[in-house]
């Protein structure tokens, strides 16, 4: 099993630089698939599932070293080695953003700049810290998962399994698309929902541009306005999409942000 | 009678449906609304209109569909039987399953998303009944097969003790049986003092080990030592007592002892007696043969310290840890020194007291100090009785 195969490596376009594509808690890299193809043309792009997620080597998920987001990043380094990437372009929805932060800390020479994409480096509020959540909301969010998987995985099966109503859409991928194993979706809930990383973004060197939403209850605009004071240089443009989603809710507003940057 | 077609009323049936009906703008404000779901909710129109499906959920649940349901409704422009939550006004949860479908242009722009819930109280009860039955059946088992793993271990233990006891009590036994013999051949000659002497020592070391058994027994299945404290009794002839019985066992042992006890602890006379007695076996068993055992006792307003060393080869470091488990000795050996009882016992009795049993080891000697507080706190008038 390649590194490739591992987190179900997808790669197109062509340029001299590449665009690394990082989906979020939930769901896949079908996360991009309205953001991606526009930069085709001028960029190598690489899309990739994390490990447990749609249609990566779940037999590679190992929850000790998935138990934080440090594993996750380890796995972008080494995506980033084997496909011998230089200055390239990460860009992380959601989790993913603060991912893509630790991946550029450990090996800055792979990422020159980083998109972030609804960023929370902690989503637990904390003495003047405002994350969004109490911890007994989260506590609450990571205990409905683990009471409640069954109920998920019931009510996600038919979902995800349905008729297609929309053809353009392969049956592969409504058949993967946002299934996670309900045990692994727990413990990635754990990971995420629990991580405090303020500390890291003062260590990012890249370029660094945020996309911030409107009424994003996962990230919201104070907590976006703190990794933009805390990352050097970073820039931070307001979307005017709402949700935790543009890249699925308002795509071009996603890519001329990202245009206008890379 | 007949069946009257009677025009079926659109406008009620929308409005009175047996479901619930939410109609969300592009960008995912409710803009209409039935009143069944009014009805179920208990929300009124104001509480609803402009609100996003993510308000009227709980935390948990807005997480997980702005993660999951909301992406999966853009790209599928539709899903089933999602399960949610939703806060009536009341506070309460009315548990539901949505399924939504986007009405699109030609071009592909969102007009609005259909959302209908059903009530899902009872399918929700019996999946969390599911579940509950599933967490407890692996409950069950994991319980199942530690228990099972426990008897094993037991069952092992026993059969192991079983052999073990049947050696131990062999070789005494045995002293005994050829002591009677030779009193019944050569009857009363000048040998028979020290012939009784052999035969009370193997006496007195199957008693021990009985002794021994019997608080096994008792300890292992958690009845705990149950202790018969004597308030101010002087513990100096109780100690002189168990070193004469071992003296008298073992005459060609020297030991010497050293006692200076000022103030008489509350303790249990017998069990102390009884790890005196257990410590001194031990010395006598691996102690060199021709090295003195030594025993010293001292006692104070605050600690009592009783230690017992021997010389001989020290215990090597990695059984130091070992020394109070029962049946330390591991497998039967031919020159049984006992079942590996006696310490396990001592260090027992010395928890009972609150107190404790320490070991140092060395080329020197080997020294074993039981040590416990005679600060009494569960009397106030006996602790100067002996002065």
């Amino acid at each position: 099993m390649t590194i490739l195969q591992r987190n179900n490596i997808s790669i197109d376009g062509s340029g001299e630089r590449t665009i690394v594509f990082a989906h979020g808690f939930g769901c896949d890299q079908n996360m991009w698939r309205f953001v991606e193809p526009s930069f085709r043309g001028q960029f190598r792009t690489v899309l990739f599932d994390h490990v447990g997620a749609g249609r990566s080597d779940h037999s590679a998920y190992n929850p000790r070293k998935y138990a934080t987001l440090g594993g996750y990043a380890a796995d972008v380094v080494e995506i980033g080695r084997e496909l011998g990437l230089k200055d390239a372009v990460f860009v992380g929805h959601s989790v993913s953003a603060m991912i893509g932060a630790l991946a550029q800390i450990e090996a800055p020479e792979l990422f020159s700049d980083l998109v972030m994409v609804g960023p929370s480096p902690r989503y637990i509020d904390d003495a003047d810290y405002t994350g969004g959540f109490s911890e007994a909301q989260i506590e609450e969010l990571l205990a409905s998962l683990a009471d409640n998987h069954m109920g998920w995985s019931a009510a996600m099966a038919p979902a995800i399994m349905g008729n297609l109503e929309k053809p353009e859409l392969s049956e592969e991928l409504t058949n993967s698309f946002c299934r996670t194993d309900p045990e692994i979706a727990k413990q990635f809930a754990r990971a995420t929902f629990t991580s405090d990383n303020r500390a890291d973004l003062r260590n990012v060197t890249a370029r660094t541009l945020i996309l911030q939403c409107r009424d994003d209850i996962i990230a919201a605009e104070e907590v976006g306005e703190y990794v933009h004071r805390e990352v050097a240089g970073s820039q931070i443009v307001y979307l005017d999409a709402s949700g935790h989603c543009p890249n699925l809710s308002a795509p071009q507003e996603v890519i001329n942000a990202m245009d206008a940057f890379v | 009678m007949s069946d009257q077609l009677v025009p079926e009323d659109l406008e009620d049936l929308y409005e009175n449906a047996p479901c619930g009906y939410l109609s969300l703008s592009p960008k995912g404000r409710i803009v209409k609304f039935n009143g069944t779901f009014c009805r179920w909710t208990g929300l009124r129109p104001e509480d609803l209109l402009e609100k996003r499906l993510r308000d009227l959920l709980n935390v948990s649940g807005a997480i997980f569909y702005e993660t999951h349901f909301a992406p999966l409704l853009r790209m599928q422009g539709f899903f089933d039987e999602v399960a949610l939550d939703i806060i009536k006004a009341d506070g309460e949860l009315l548990p539901v399953l949505a399924n939504a479908a986007e009405k699109r242009t030609e071009a592909g722009d969102v007009l609005f998303t259909r959302v209908t819930v059903f009530r899902a109280h009872e399918r929700r009860r019996y999946e969390r009944e599911l579940v509950n039955a599933q967490e407890t059946e692996r409950a069950a088992r994991l319980q199942l097969e530690k228990a099972n793993a426990a008897l094993q271990a037991d069952a092992e233990l026993r059969e192991q003790f079983i052999a073990v006891l049947g050696h131990d009590l062999r070789n005494p036994l045995a002293a005994v049986d050829a002591g009677l013999g030779q009193l019944l051949k050569r009857g009363f000659s000048e040998r028979t003092p020290t012939i009784l002497q052999l035969m009370q020592r193997s006496v007195s070391r199957m008693s021990g080990l009985i002794e021994n058994i019997l608080d096994l027994a008792r300890t292992q299945h958690g009845d705990g030592m149950v202790l018969h404290i004597e308030h101010g009794r002087p513990l100096e002839p109780t100690l002189t007592q168990v070193i004469d019985e071992q003296q008298a066992a073992w005459p060609e042992r020297e030991f010497s002892v050293d006692i200076r006890i000022d103030h008489n602890p509350p303790v249990d006379h017998v069990r102390l007696a009884q790890l005196v007695s257990n410590l001194l076996g031990n010395a006598v068993t691996h102690g060199a043969q021709d090295l003195p055992i030594r025993i010293q006792a001292a006692g104070n307003q605050e600690i009592l310290e009783v230690s017992v060393s021997n010389g001989g080869k020290p215990i090597p470091a990695e059984m130091i840890g070992e020394l109070f488990k029962p049946f330390r000795r591991g497998s039967v050996k031919s020159n049984a020194k006992g079942l590996g009882l006696g310490l396990y016992i001592a260090n027992q009795i010395a928890e009972a007291h609150c107190g404790r049993i320490d070991v140092m080891s060395d080329a020197t000697e080997t020294r074993f100090t039981f040590s416990m507080s005679t600060i009494d706190r569960s009397s106030n008038n006996t602790r100067d009785y002996d002065d």
